[in-house]
């Protein structure tokens, strides 16, 4: 009798154990609002990055470097490609690039001595030409530099763009080893992600101007 | 320091000036300023009495994880205009909030 018996309570202690379970669970499902997503796909074959940001994001392959906390950049990506160390290429959107000046052609100097300065390369402005991103002026940046304690070098591409007072970047940088030769395909890609980006809302210092604006500041 | 100079012009707008405090001599931070194009001024207090009075300094506990005295930390003070300290903050300045702070103070000043 009693070896039944104990089976049954067995069985009903799981149940119970199974409905509470059950609770516990149904309640952290109800504790808020599921977060959204950091990147949501548009049927465009772009992306949208934290509701701030659309693009065409590069294909599989780039991994995707974000920066949800504050620092340096905004977001970027980086792909590690077949040769030696430091084989890679990396774009990084930055709001707040390198100097200080509103002025496109100050702040290309500004920003290029502090560009790549932890690396020891001593970057050198190759070619710098006028250039027009999101229908706003910009200038496009040609660098590059080396490191021959290191055996490193590097290319850059870099567009600084002017939006209302404030200067942004875009930036493009493939490290190769000394010898190594540079692929055109990250650039290309880089292109393709800096035609295809727009901002899809006001940034907090158009914002700041619009109600300094309205106080008559 | 490159965060202040940025937003330079917008502080200027809300009647505020921008004052630099370091430990380093004259020389140092003349240097330090021509790096980084900072057209603020930056006051050389090798005596350390302005970080002391302001919070900046610490021989005390809690100390640096390897057991030395934290000394002076990175320190954001805002000051209205009677003197009185209205915003404190360690570590690196957020600009953002600074500058909505700023214009939090210039709306009160106009409001009286």
């Amino acid at each position: 009798m009693e070896r039944k018996f104990i089976p049954g309570l067995s069985m009903g202690f799981v149940v119970a154990l199974w409905l509470m379970t059950g609770l516990i669970l149904g309640g952290c499902a109800t504790m808020g609002p599921a977060k959204p997503k950091d990147v949501v796909p548009t049927d465009r074959g772009t992306v949208i990055f934290l509701e701030k940001y659309e693009f065409k994001r590069p294909p599989a392959g780039w991994a995707m470097l974000k920066n949800l906390e504050g620092g340096d950049f905004e977001f970027g990506f980086l792909k590690m490609e077949k040769g030696d160390f430091p084989s890679q290429t990396t774009f990084i959107f930055d709001d707040q690039p390198f100097g200080s000046s509103r002025d496109l052609d100050t702040r290309a100097k500004q920003y290029c001595t502090r560009f790549l300065f932890n690396t020891g390369m001593y970057p050198e402005i190759k070619k710098q030409e006028k250039a027009e991103v999101m229908g706003l002026p910009a200038l496009a940046l040609y660098v590059e530099g080396e490191n021959p304690n290191r055996v490193e070098k590097a290319k850059s591409k870099i567009y600084l763009v002017k939006k209302g007072d404030r200067i942004i970047s875009f930036v493009c940088t493939q490290w190769r080893p000394l010898k190594g030769t540079y692929d055109q395909d990250g650039f290309d890609r880089f292109e393709e992600l800096v035609k295809s980006f727009k901002f899809l809302k006001k940034t907090f210092y158009e914002n700041f101007e619009e109600e300094l604006k309205k106080m008559g500041i | 320091m490159d965060g202040h100079q940025r937003d330079l012009y917008l502080y200027e707008r809300l009647n505020a000036r921008v004052l630099g405090v370091s430990m380093d001599d004259v020389i140092t931070n003349k240097y330090f300023a021509q790096t980084f194009w900072l057209e603020f001024p930056i006051i050389s207090n090798t005596l350390s009495w302005m970080g002391k009075s302001y919070g900046a300094y610490s021989d005390k506990p809690p100390f640096a994880p390897d057991g030395s005295p934290i000394m002076f930390g990175r320190l954001t003070v805002v000051i209205d205009k009677k003197g009185i300290v209205r915003y404190v903050k360690t570590g690196s300045p957020n600009n953002q909030e600074i500058l909505q702070f700023l214009l939090k103070l210039e709306k009160e000043f106009r409001g009286k």
